[in-house]
């Protein structure tokens, strides 16, 4: 098929759109997780949302709607333990990423949920979304770039120094785990579009390569969200026409222009 | 004379755990008073109840007369006092030294959807100009020296015009020439906004050299022989 044939595919039409919506909002949130340093944390979300997915595949519920809303329990959950218990997000996170991966195959072992069926919980595939996947994408899109919109200033004192923000009267603490918890769903939506295992290409590499390049936080909401919707559309484009494995390609697409970034000289 | 800050039978600490006992200290308008202390001697916590960041067991302290101990008004407090805190972030994403010092005037004429106005980005450009950063206003945050970083932290608790400015540290890492040139923009900006100030620093040598007052705290109370008045 040639690529004008594939844009008459309804699948195809939707990935598109998923693409394009999922990419230009979607990594935004990559820029929070560099920020605040927030590898681990991002790393035990996955986890727990494979707790979720194993829930949901021992009760032959959806996995993947399984594994969303298990991430969106515990995004809602670390930020208000961190500050109650004074620890930091990586401690929180290392606790809840060791206890549900261990419960997962505890659950996988007792209800004999076959090997290939928990595979797919690590391969999602941006070709399977549904009108309702799109939707969702969109609404979580347009809550980002509200939130953004809205706190354009307030994210940046925040980011810049929450000790200064808390002392101006900005309501940090609300902000950060409102931030925390949509990064959780975008998590989750990540999962269904590249797989568990790439969910990197779709967060956190333009927000990375967006940094390098950009000289203020505007120019890095744009740089971030245009590479992001280059990345999957991109990689989509590029795995028809080459017929390969849709999220490992638009992974690497994400992995180029991170490196084209790092390559181009900061003056 | 009138006093910015007035402490009385000041008793603060953490849970039931007492770091500060009894402390008594006026700060007159106008005035640069120094605190000298050990690490651990309470000198933050010290800001933190000043800031109201932190609530106090006993005593009360007053700014400008006003008991904020008892007073509700934490917006008020906010528009009288500047604070450069101990631990300096300087980001980790890309933001301008001209954009970082106009988010000090956050909550005074802008926040949320109401855009800062011509005047906000003035004031920060003279601030900016007070503290030698004007030609670096378009420079990365992220590649300033420890130096600059420090003269744009004052530079942005300077930026809503508050009367007292709470410097924590402000001269630690530091060379002998970033710290002269901190003291002399501390000098300067004494003089442009009459303010009254009061610093914590490691640094005696320096405390005497820069305020009117150096105060020593130790077991958590001010050490009367070591007080000295220039
Ligand atoms: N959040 C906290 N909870 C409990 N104890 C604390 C807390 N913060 C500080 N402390 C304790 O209070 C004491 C005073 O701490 P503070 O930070 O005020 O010291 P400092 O004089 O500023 O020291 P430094 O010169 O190292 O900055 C220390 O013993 C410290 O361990
Ligand atoms: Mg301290």
């Amino acid at each position: 098929m040639t690529l004008l044939e594939f844009f008459k595919v309804p699948i195809f039409q939707r990935a598109l759109i998923g693409a394009i919506i999922a990419g230009g909002t979607i990594s935004l949130l990559g820029i929070v997780i560099v920020v605040f340093n927030m590898t681990t944390l991002r790393f035990a979300l996955m986890h727990f949302g494979l707790l979720g997915g194993a829930i949901g595949l021992s009760l032959g519920a959806n996995p993947l709607t399984a594994a969303i809303t298990a991430i969106a329990i515990g995004s809602l959950l670390f930020g208000p333990l961190s500050d109650k218990f004074k620890l930091d997000t990586g401690i929180i996170g290392g606790f809840f990423m060791t206890g549900s991966i261990a419960v997962a195959f505890l659950l996988f072992y007792k209800a004999g949920v076959p090997a290939l069926d928990v595979f797919s919980l690590f391969t999602g595939s941006i070709l399977t979304l549904t009108n309702s996947d799109i939707v969702f994408v969109a609404v979580l899109g347009l809550i980002i770039l509200t939130t953004y919109f809205t706190f354009f200033r307030e994210i940046q004192l925040i980011f810049y120094d929450a000790e200064q923000a808390e002392w101006l009267g900005v309501p940090a603490q609300k902000i950060r785990n409102g931030l925390l918890f949509l990064t959780g769903l975008a998590i989750g939506v990540a999962m269904k579009i590249v797989g568990a295992l790439l969910i990197d290409a779709l967060i956190l590499l333009s927000a990375m390569a967006a940094m390098r390049i950009a000289k203020n936080f505007k120019q890095l909401l744009v740089i971030t969200s245009l590479l992001g919707m280059l990345t999957t559309t991109g990689g989509l484009l590029l795995s028809m026409v080459m017929d390969l494995p849709t999220g490992a390609t638009i992974t690497l697409t994400g992995v180029t222009f991170l490196l084209i970034s790092i390559m181009i000289p900061t003056k | 004379m009138e006093n910015a800050i007035e402490l009385r039978d000041l008793t603060m600490g953490y849970g039931n755990h007492t770091i500060l006992r009894n402390l008594y200290l006026n700060i007159k308008v106008g005035e640069f008073v120094s605190i000298f202390g050990e690490n651990g001697a309470g000198k933050t916590t010290l800001f933190k109840g000043i800031l109201q960041l932190l609530p106090i067991m006993k005593g009360n302290i007053k700014i400008f007369n006003v008991d904020v101990t008892k007073s509700n008004e934490k917006t008020w407090l906010r528009s009288q006092i500047g604070y450069v805190p101990q631990r300096h972030n300087q980001g980790n994403f890309p933001i301008t030294v001209f954009e970082a010092t106009l988010l000090g005037r956050w909550g005074s004429s802008f926040s949320y959807f109401k855009k800062p106005s011509a005047e906000d980005k003035e004031v920060a450009k003279d601030i900016l100009q007070l503290v030698d950063l004007s030609h670096l206003s378009h420079q990365d945050c992220r590649r300033l020296s420890g130096g600059q970083i420090q003269r744009l932290n004052i530079a942005r608790a300077l930026a809503r015009h508050p009367r007292i400015l709470l410097l924590d540290e402000p001269n630690t890492h530091l060379d002998i020439e970033s710290q002269q040139k901190l003291d002399n923009i501390l000098h300067s900006i004494r003089k442009e906004y009459h303010l009254s100030i009061l610093m914590i620093s490691h640094d005696q040598l320096h405390t005497r050299r820069v305020s009117d007052r150096v105060v020593h705290l130790r077991n958590g109370t001010f050490q009367k022989d070591l007080e000295l008045v220039i």
